[in-house]
């Protein structure tokens, strides 16, 4: 997660920070998996890998207050500061997007179970399409984002920052594309609700992601960058225009 | 790992032994060494108890005197320059005449006139100064006996050894017995030990005089040596910068308290005796010796304790605004003072006890008048001990003892006095 | 006693920035300049390109540092030991001149006027900067007399009751009134350490100094003492300039508004004491502040 080249003159501080810093890493991965596995039981049609998603999301819980346990315990003895002070604070925030991104990867799961568990029509695969190609594109902004985390680069963060916007304006013209199809075909109604709740979900997927290059970028260069658009935040960082 | 730690253990008991065999025995030898060394001072002090303590005591005579006219006052003018030098022994030699009727040879006379000290005279002219109107009358009188008889009398002149070796001869043990059995003869508290000066006559000597004129001498020793070396002190410790000339000046103090003292006596009689003409045997110049020789041991004890305020008090008066002078006046000095006190009661015991340099500018003259001021010839009580113990009389022996015990009394209680000094101004902080 | 010779640089007397240590020798160990800020928009003391020699010159404790300390404010100093943090506090009073060989140059101003110039006193200047010691250093007499010294030797009383009244005053200020009012007569080597440190801010507030200097005075106290003193530090802070010398990072961070870090007697860094705690600039800084020193 860090790139410390000096260690703590308190060596088992060290070890502590690494320790939380493995357990973040542990739930970034096991986050873009959810999200993978929920979407393939959607594609597959499988309720029952539906379940073992909704079922792993509780790992993802507890290793969130596993780390919130491990952050209070690290400030209350070692009274950490400056460097050690944010990325504290960055984790204990990464940890809670993380867990936020295990709960939307569920509310995927659960769309699967509610279309093949019940005597619910399923809706056609142009429907789904969306929830697809829109899955992919967060699963890997989260990938970049704790990328970005573990090596604490800028760029990588900001270039998340940048995919969030994309994400914003693919939103948009998801939601649109959805209205075409309700007005094309009234039986889709019933679904339009459900799809539109895992587009949503998707959405905030990518939020999260969003909010874990912030910290990262609050980590690495002490600058809260929420709030701000993509033009002040590179003005700031002094990062070269793409 | 444990078994490690076991052989450790192991390896630790086999040595324990030894080590503390080795703890007692260095123990032990501690303690040898300290009661050798109080087993020495106690054989002194018990010497010197065991000689001394008689001096305490005086042997008299009792006398059946008539103040006769014809030999006090033939012209009976009652003038006191008349009375002063009449011819006080004849009345002595008559009284002892009286007692013993039947020794008429001249030789025997002589001898019999020797019971009773030469000082015996003297007190019966004090008598008839004080009071004149004793002339004329008899009147019985206790004068002190002959050094000789005081000494038969403490057991000191050994009865049974030959006539030709005993200071008394058989006659005259003859006459003491007599006496004695007649009660003629008794040992009395010695306050003349402690109010006359020096005499020839051991019965007479005392040691006022040395007393005051060590006194006289230490004073005037304290009051040049203490603000001196407190100055000193104070001005090098605190003022003076650390530079090759100061190096060389403390180095030179610390050299000066081991130079021998004698060659202080050497420098007092070429300075101070031959160049400023002090005049010599006084208390003066004996004082400005020991000053010299006392100096840098109270400047050596004067700096250590300065040295022993902590500099955090320094800072603290400097910090608030105090002058450097003040910061010494109001804070370091006091907390230095019982250091200091302790130093110069140390400085002042040695000088009490010093004589080599005194030998030197003159303080060993033989001086009968207990000096009455600081340019009066004085000696001092080492000095009057050495005088003592160069005297061939018997019964110096235990005069000189005597003002040991003297000395050292005082000496003990200067140092008892350094440790309730300490005690009672030393302040934490 | 005194050997401390004083060089203001006539060129530098009246310019207020000062000279960057890029221009100057000697090792530097990764430090080219200070990084933050050292002005304060209402400077008290303003401190330019002092440089401080042990020995005679052999050892070099202080290298060029520049700084400000602002009116009521207080300034923390933290740096590993030996940084000089400690020998440029004594700077501010001239307590450096009691060492011997050892030699102040640059500038140090208070309110405008240069306290290493030749013709200044330094009995009042020290009557306006008070220090306290890292070691509680009562005299060793009364309370009363702790108190009183200061203004006594200064005459800043005109009798006995406005003495008494300054008394109570400085023991109110510096919180200890309460504790002792009842046994002023009593030495006050006898009171707790907490308490004889409080004594001695006392002492040096008795005598209304402007400035006050500390140097790491809670090293010998235990928390609650600290916790006193630090609170002390925070209500003095609304009538005086405070600079402190800690070790104690965390201490720094609770009392001082501003924080100047000190490596090998440079200056590293200087800024708001929030920023110096979450973001500090340099290297050095951040090292040090988190534990990674050495």
């Amino acid at each position: 997660m860090t790139s410390t080249e000096t260690r703590h003159t308190v060596h088992r501080f060290d070890d502590e920070l690494n320790e939380i810093a493995k357990l973040v890493d542990q739930m970034g991965t096991i986050a873009v998996q959810q999200l993978r596995r929920a979407v393939k039981a959607l594609k597959k049609e499988d309720p029952a890998r539906a379940h073992k998603v909704i079922r792993r999301d509780r790992k993802l819980n507890n290793l969130d207050i596993e780390v919130d346990e491990k952050v209070i315990q690290l400030i209350a003895r070692r009274a950490p500061v400056a460097k050690d002070l944010r990325q504290i604070i960055a984790v204990a925030k990464v940890v809670t997007d993380l867990e936020r991104t295990g709960d939307e990867a569920r509310k995927i799961a659960a769309l699967c179970v509610r279309f093949h568990e019940s005597d619910h029509h399923v809706p056609s695969d142009n429907i789904l399409r969306d929830i697809y190609s829109m899955s992919k594109y967060v699963s890997v902004m989260l990938e970049v984002a704790m990328q970005a985390f573990s090596s604490l680069d800028i760029e990588k963060a900001f270039s998340v920052l940048l995919m969030d916007e994309e994400l914003e304006i693919r939103f948009d013209s998801i939601l649109r594309h959805l209205s075409t199809y309700v007005m094309e075909d009234a039986r889709n109604v019933g679904h339009f609700v459900d799809i539109v709740l895992g587009i949503r979900a998707l959405e905030r997927f990518g939020g999260h992601a969003k909010n874990i290059a912030g910290h990262v970028i609050f980590l690495a260069t002490a600058n809260d960058v929420r709030h701000l658009d993509a033009d002040e935040i590179r003005q700031l960082l002094d990062l070269e225009e793409e | 790992m444990t078994n490690e730690t076991q052989r450790t253990i192991d390896i630790v008991h086999a040595g324990l032994r030894k080590r503390y065999a080795r703890e007692r025995r260095f123990r032990l030898m501690g303690l040898m060494a300290i009661s050798l060394g109080l087993l020495f001072v106690s054989i002194l002090f018990l010497d010197i108890s065991l000689k001394g303590y008689t001096a305490f005591q005086q042997t008299y005579l009792r006398l059946q005197v008539y103040y006769d006219p014809s030999i006090i006052d033939p012209a009976g003018t009652t003038r006191h320059d008349d009375l002063a030098f009449a011819d006080y022994a004849a009345l002595v030699k008559q009284s002892l005449r009286t007692v013993f009727p039947d020794v008429t040879d001249r030789q025997d006379k002589r001898e019999l006139y020797k019971l009773a000290s030469p000082g015996a005279g003297q007190a019966l002219a004090r008598r008839v100064l004080a009071d004149p109107s004793v002339i004329g009358n008899r009147e019985e009188i206790w004068v002190l006996a002959n050094d000789d008889v005081d000494m038969l009398a403490k057991g000191k002149i050994d009865r049974d050894a030959p006539e030709d070796v005993r200071r008394l001869d058989d006659r005259a043990l003859a006459w003491i017995d007599r006496l004695e059995q007649r009660g003629d003869i008794r040992k009395q508290f010695n306050t003349g030990f402690f109010s006359s000066g020096d005499s020839r006559q051991p019965e007479q000597a005392g040691i006022a005089g040395a007393l005051m004129g060590s006194f006289y001498t230490l004073l005037l020793t304290l009051l040049m040596s203490f603000p001196l070396a407190v100055g000193t002190a104070v001005y090098l410790e605190e003022f003076a910068p650390r530079n090759r000339l100061t190096d060389l000046i403390e180095v030179n103090i610390n050299n000066l308290a081991a130079v021998p003292s004698i060659i202080f006596g050497l420098l007092g009689l070429a300075v101070f005796i031959n160049f400023f003409g002090v005049p010599r045997s006084t208390p003066l110049v004996g004082a400005l010796v020991l000053t010299l020789m006392t100096l840098p041991t109270i400047i050596i004890a004067s700096r250590s304790a300065l040295k022993s305020v902590p500099p955090s008090i320094r800072e603290a008066a400097l910090a608030v605004g105090a002058s450097p002078l003040q910061t010494q006046i109001h804070h370091v000095l006091p907390l230095a003072m019982p250091g200091m006190l302790t130093g110069t009661i140390i400085g002042m015991a040695q000088a009490l006890g010093e004589t080599a340099p005194l030998l030197m500018i003159g303080m060993i003259a033989f001086i009968v008048d207990v000096p009455q001021g600081v340019t009066d010839p004085a000696t001092v009580l080492p000095v009057q001990i050495f005088l003592w113990a160069d005297s061939p009389e018997r019964a110096f022996v235990e005069r000189t003892s005597a003002a040991i015990m003297v000395l050292l009394a005082f000496l003990v209680a200067m140092n008892l006095l350094a440790v309730l000094l300490r005690r009672r101004f030393e302040r934490r902080w | 006693m005194t050997s401390v010779s004083t060089v203001i640089d006539s060129e530098n007397r009246d310019e207020i920035a000062p000279v960057s240590a890029g221009d100057r020798d000697g090792p530097q160990d990764g430090f080219k300049e200070t990084v933050g800020d050292i002005y304060h928009p209402r400077p008290r003391l303003t401190c330019r390109n002092v440089d401080v020699c042990y020995d005679n010159g052999a050892a070099h404790a202080i290298r060029n540092v520049s700084l400000d300390i602002g009116e009521m404010e207080v300034l923390a100093m933290i740096g590993p030991s030996g940084c000089g943090k400690s020998t440029f506090l004594r700077c501010l009073n001239r307590m450096n001149d009691t060492i011997d060989g050892c030699e102040v140059t640059g500038s140090i101003r208070l309110d405008g006027e240069e306290i290493y110039s030749k013709d200044l006193d330094v009995v009042p200047l020290r009557a306006r900067v008070g220090m306290v010691f890292q070691k509680p250093n009562p005299f060793p007499k009364s309370i009363y007399e702790n108190v009183a010294y200061g203004p006594r030797i200064h005459g800043l009383a005109a009798n006995k009751a406005e003495l008494d009244e300054v008394v109570e005053s400085s023991l109110k200020r510096a919180a200890l009134w309460g504790e002792v009012c009842d046994r002023l007569h009593q030495p006050g080597t006898g009171l707790s350490g907490g308490q004889q440190q409080r004594l001695c801010i006392a002492r040096a507030i008795a005598v209304s100094p402007e400035v006050i200097l500390m140097d790491e005075p809670c090293s010998a106290l235990d928390p609650i003492a600290t916790a006193k003193v630090e609170e002390l530090i925070d209500e003095l802070r609304k009538r005086y300039t405070i600079v402190i010398v800690t070790h104690s990072m965390q201490q720094a961070a609770r009392v001082s508004q501003r924080t100047a870090y000190f490596h090998l007697g440079n200056l590293v860094e200087m800024d708001e004491t929030d920023r110096i705690f979450t973001d500090p600039q340099h290297q050095l800084t951040e090292d040090y502040i988190t534990g990674r020193f050495g």
